[in-house]
């Protein structure tokens, strides 16, 4: 078969891989919503100051950032089989799924406590002291005072996390598991037809990312609204109308939105 | 009544309070001079346990605390019987004007929605900002945001408002506003203590005045008394800078 690019690959390919989204999505919301849990219990003892715990929390930083997420797959996939099998614990009937969403998990929470730590130290102090003067005992202060703005300081960091979370998906493939990137491999192969399908992978990528980037933008928006200057009505009119005039030039906006966003007064 | 004894509050090896005692009576207010690093605005914080004191009783209305077997709830119970007005305002930037006043009053006095905006609502109005109910703080001057830091403080009405220099941070022009509205609450027989460089309104305002330099209270008495005879060297020395700031009303 002699090969020629045929665009209506592209297109007949979108559908067929799109069937495998729901693991894509499943590995990325696992992985965030593990990451999350994780990563503010990772944060708290940095945050806190708890002599040795604090540095449990140094070390697993380190580690995961430290080094290539691939390796990481591979060290849990095939080390923990290994390590568990020493206390007479079998996982190698476990799904490899799980193995992909524990790392990834791990992974993302290493970002989101580093995230959650400086966002947290950017509030104000004084802030923490009034609502001590008011009378919040510690726990209060920190979720109704400091976390809300925390959570709004973080948001921006927090987006390209799970933009990168996305698009690290893609290496589950590796391990043999059929998400997307891993449908396009197979697709590829049968059809002989690679390029075809790696644009039709690459423009769903695109597509979901510039989607994700969007729902974040609304968010960041909506939990920092207490930072602009102008009045509400004025604003709304005022986010409206930038958002038309910028369409399809989102990285160029979100440049412009972190610049909205002052950091607290000393 | 508020009745401090032996305050001793260590940075370290720096002894910055050096065993204070001060009584407030109730409806009183105190203006507490000196010069910067005299103690005066640690003094204020360990009032409220902003500040850990290293030892000293501290007693406010009905409750009492010794600083050496203190709990948190011994705390918490404590701060709940004062109110502060910071430096810097201080204000929660992600609550409007009028949440910032009835946070305190939901969360900490379980005080029912409807009735904390109705308390709110009045107290933004006595401080002259009615208009800026919805308003962040970053949409309002500093002399504003000092405002709804003394409506806040006025909400919890606590037993006794401590003012931390409350319009040190203000530009000129806003102090006058500031001062007003402390000097009308004044006038409604709120138990206040004030730490502030402005002589002028200390000695029109207060009933009491404290001079305290070096972690001590080097003098106390009535103003007329103390900023027109003042008896130790300190004192007029100190003084001797702002005579004409006040020499006018004596």
């Amino acid at each position: 078969m002699e090969y020629g690019f045929d665009i209506n690959y592209v297109f007949d390919f979108i559908p067929k891989l799109l069937s495998t989204l729901n693991i894509t999505l499943l590995i990325v919301a696992g992985a965030i919503g593990l990451g999350l849990i994780i990563g503010f219990l990772v944060a708290l003892p940095r945050l806190y100051n708890v002599p040795v715990l604090r540095n449990v929390s140094m070390v697993y930083v380190s580690f995961f950032r430290g080094t290539p997420i691939l390796i990481q797959l591979f060290l849990f996939y095939y080390g923990l089989p290994e390590i568990l099998k020493l206390v007479s614990v079998d996982i190698s009937k476990v799904p490899v799924i799980y193995f992909v969403i524990l790392t990834f998990g791990l992974n993302v929470a290493a970002y989101v406590s580093e995230t959650i730590r400086a966002a947290v130290q950017a509030v104000n102090r004084g802030q923490v002291e009034a609502a001590y003067a008011v009378g919040m005992t510690g726990y209060q202060a920190f979720t109704r005072i400091v976390l809300p703005q925390a959570v709004a300081i973080a948001i921006p960091v927090f987006a390209n996390l799970v933009i990168a979370m996305l698009k690290d998906t893609s290496l589950a493939f590796t391990l043999g598991v059929m998400e997307m990137t891993g449908k396009a491999q197979t697709l590829g192969s049968l059809s002989q037809h690679f390029i075809e399908t790696y644009i039709a992978l690459a423009l769903i990528y695109l597509v979901m990312s510039i989607a994700l980037e969007r729902l974040m933008l609304a968010a960041e928006r909506r939990l920092s609204r207490h930072l602009r200057r102008d009045s509400n009505e004025k604003n709304r009119f005022f986010t409206r109308k930038r958002k038309r005039l910028t369409l399809g030039r989102l990285t160029g906006e979100l440049k412009l939105d972190n610049k909205e966003v002052p950091r607290y007064e000393a | 009544m508020i009745k401090l004894s032996g305050i001793r509050k260590s940075f370290g090896r720096h002894e910055v309070l050096q065993g204070i005692d001060l009584t407030v009576n109730k409806g009183e207010v105190v203006a507490i001079l000196g010069p910067s690093g005299s103690g005066k605005t640690t003094l204020l914080r360990c009032i409220n346990y902003l500040e850990k004191p290293s030892d000293g009783e501290i007693r406010i209305g009905d409750f009492s605390l010794d600083v050496r077997h203190a709990g948190k709830k011994d705390i918490y119970a404590l701060r709940q019987r004062s109110a502060m007005v910071f430096q810097q305002y201080n204000l929660f930037s992600h609550k409007t004007a009028l949440e910032n006043v009835i946070e305190g009053l939901i969360v900490v006095k379980k005080v029912g929605k409807e009735e904390a905006r109705k308390r709110g609502i009045e107290l933004l109005e006595k401080v002259g900002l009615g208009a800026k109910l919805d308003a962040y703080p970053s949409q309002l001057s500093g002399g504003q945001q000092q405002r709804v830091g003394i409506a806040r403080a006025l909400a919890l009405e606590p037993e006794v408002i401590l003012f931390d220099e409350p319009t040190s941070a203000l530009d000129p022009e806003l102090v006058g506003e500031v001062l007003a509205v402390i000097r009308r609450i004044a006038k409604e027989g709120i138990t206040m203590i004030i730490v502030t460089h402005e002589m002028g309104f200390a000695q029109d305002v207060a009933n009491h005045v404290v001079f305290m330099d070096g972690g001590v209270i080097v003098e106390e008495g009535d103003p007329a008394e103390l900023f027109g005879n003042p008896k130790e060297e300190r004192t007029k020395q100190f003084l001797k800078r702002f005579t004409s700031e006040y020499s006018y009303s004596i």
